[in-house]
């Protein structure tokens, strides 16, 4: 039993990660104002919302910049959809960007043609009373992301597994060409194999997620460079141990390759990124908040960690069940041939 | 570290390969046929970042073909005797300094030729001192980077195409850093804008060698 | 058996061109999912992924180990 314990672990951290990364609910927020481009004059807004709860008498106006605009009337047509006629004024200071909606809002939603010198104050509406729920488990609901937030706790965790399980063959490939034993060339070859698995699953999916998010399944990006590296880095390893027939050589050659271009993988994940200020679209590079600066992002994390810790735990244990495999295999070899 | 053999062996590689002209004739041969190839089908009128590109590529390419014969001229007999000779660390410390120097000449040559047939519209603007660090550079870290690739390809005795396979990944994250810098040089970047790029592909280039330094001595021992 | 052996093939066609469909069918598919769905459907996609994924591993690893299994009883 004691060996059973981390695998068990592993289980349940996927599946509680998995599960509450499919449960908890997106926050509130607006995902939809037409028309987007409004002049002085009656104008009548279109806005959606997504998992909103709009009702009669929903507190709704325009903003920026310290001034307000107010609605000349507003209808409620479900919870997630309402009509706002608005009369807006000539001689605006500044674009009224943002709109209001209850207790949700979107900013740069509008752009207002016909700008002076400012207008007089608010005309009775407004910002109303902050709104703090305490038990507000919810995800962030990003602009173009929305629901797709929920594959962070998918997709992100497949590259960390995959280079938890290059990080161990490059040390089985370390210790390989320390002793000249062959077994350690043998869980360095499977750990790079389970590794290109979860690299191959990490493309697909990220691809999915891409073209949902940014409209295109590849893109110039540091990260996606790094991944289409790695994923032709191991692809070679593969080739390389293919074209050697003779154990001890290959064992030799591919140790030496594997560490020279994972060094060189890591160095390029970590320098390039800082070189590069804009390509990128991810969060956290290109000048893109990261996730962590997102609003409640700790209920991201309470999900991602265990997601993360829980995909390493899988991967690990594919790989010790391939090696387990390959061990039994050459004793089965030495038995036939002794 | 010794280098008094490390000078020693350089020496010898430079007589070797005086002694093969026609190697150095085959690369500067296949530079020119890549840049009339790229004359004939792009016709002048090229924005900075085809240029850029396209220049790249072809000496990326060539040195490819250059570095893959960095260790198969020798056979096996003459290796063996090298090797017991001398110190597997001094032979690939004064094999990349060889290549470098070898890479540093053929990349300035290479943007002689394309300049000369592809134009040299695209280098008006350039901060010139800058884009040719960056070409030296460049042509340097492919050297250092394939050197030590170029010598498991031989080992595992299969030339060109495994050498391609191993070499392009570990190549691309250079080679995306340097066109970059390079590009920015042609726009005229200053320096202290783009000084970091330079920085990194330094660093990009030490620790190979010092990788290269380490490995080498495993990939000897038979 | 060899029906057997392209049924998991085959279901993982039917499982992408599933995904594919439910992504880009009709024309403004992505309004349509940004203002309704919330693009739900990329999530399950990806979900989808990942599993056919592992099972695609469990079925080489069961065709290695039924290949073993043959050599021992030999």
């Amino acid at each position: 039993m004691k060996h059973w314990w981390w695998k068990i672990l592993a289980v349940v951290l996927v599946l509680a990660a998995s599960i509450t990364a499919l449960k908890v609910p997106l926050k509130p927020a607006l995902v939809h104002v037409s028309p987007d481009r409004i002049a002085p004059g009656p104008v009548t807004l279109e806005i959606t919302g997504y998992n909103t709860a709009f009702k009669d008498g929903e507190r709704v106006f325009l903003m920026n910049d310290g001034q307000y605009v107010c609605p000349s009337g507003v209808e409620v047509v479900n919870d997630h959809f309402l009509r706002a006629r608005f009369e807006v004024p000539a001689g605006l200071k500044a674009n009224l960007t943002d709109v209001y909606a209850g207790r949700v809002h979107m900013n740069g939603a509008l752009f207002t043609e016909g700008l002076g010198k400012g207008i007089v104050a608010p005309q009775g509406c407004g910002p109303g009373p902050k709104f703090i729920d305490l038990f507000d488990f919810a995800f962030p609901n990003r602009n173009i992301l929305y629901e797709t937030i929920r594959n962070l706790n998918f997709h992100v965790p497949m590259w960390f597994t995959m280079m938890v399980l290059f990080g161990i063959s490059v040390v089985a490939s370390i210790r390989a060409l320390g002793s000249n034993d062959l077994r350690h060339d043998m869980a360095a070859d499977l750990s790079a194999r389970t590794g290109l698995v979860f690299c191959t699953l990490g493309l697909i999916t990220g691809s999915i997620w891409a073209r949902a998010t940014w409209g295109a399944w590849w893109t110039n990006d540091v990260k996606l460079n790094g991944a289409a590296v790695s994923a032709l880095i191991y692809l070679a390893y593969l080739v390389l141990r293919g074209s050697v027939p003779e154990p001890g050589k290959r064992a030799r050659l591919a140790a030496i390759y594997n560490v020279f271009a994972f060094v060189l993988l890591i160095l390029f994940i970590w320098i390039l990124p800082r070189l590069n200020a804009v390509d990128s679209l991810h969060p956290g590079n290109g000048g893109n908040p990261a996730f962590s600066n997102y609003d409640l992002d700790s209920t991201l994390r309470v999900v991602f960690y265990p997601a993360v810790l829980g995909w390493i735990g899988i991967g690990v244990w594919m790989y010790t069940l391939r090696l387990r495999l390959a061990r039994l295999q050459h004793h089965l070899d030495d038995a036939n041939h002794p | 570290m010794k280098p008094r053999e490390i000078a020693a062996l350089l020496r010898m590689e430079v007589l070797l390969d005086l002694r093969q002209k026609h190697a150095w004739g085959g690369m500067l041969l296949y530079v020119v046929s890549a840049v009339y190839v790229c004359f004939l089908a792009v016709k002048g009128g090229l924005g900075t970042a085809t240029w850029n590109a396209l220049f790249w590529i072809i000496l990326l390419f060539a040195a490819f073909n250059a570095l893959a014969r960095s260790f198969q001229r020798e056979d096996t007999g003459r290796q063996l005797y090298l090797y017991t000779l001398a110190d597997p660390r001094s032979v690939v410390l004064a094999r990349t300094l060889y290549n470098a120097a070898t890479m540093t000449v053929l990349s300035l040559l290479s943007l002689l030729f394309f300049a000369l047939f592809v134009g040299s519209e695209a280098m008006e603007q350039a901060d010139l001192p800058q884009f040719l660090g960056a070409v030296v550079l460049g042509g340097i870290g492919f050297a250092t980077v394939l050197t030590l690739i170029s010598a498991i390809a031989a080992r595992a005795g299969n030339g060109l195409g495994l050498m391609a396979i191993l070499g392009f990944p570990i190549v691309l994250p250079m080679l995306i850093a340097v066109m970059r810098a390079s590009k920015l040089a042609l726009d005229g970047v200053a320096f202290s804008v783009n000084g970091k790029y330079f920085l990194g592909l330094a660093l990009l280039d030490l620790i190979t060698v010092l990788l290269a330094w380490m490995l080498f001595p495993y990939l000897w021992r038979d | 058996m060899r029906t057997i052996r392209r049924a998991p093939a085959f279901l993982l066609g039917m499982l992408m061109t599933g995904a594919t469909f439910a992504q880009g069918s009709a024309p403004g598919w992505l309004e349509e999912q940004l203002y309704h769905s919330g693009k739900i459907n990329t999530v399950i996609a990806v979900v989808t992924v990942i599993i056919a994924g592992i099972g695609l591993w469990l079925f080489r690893m069961d065709r290695r180990i039924a290949r073993m299994e043959a050599r021992t009883k030999k």
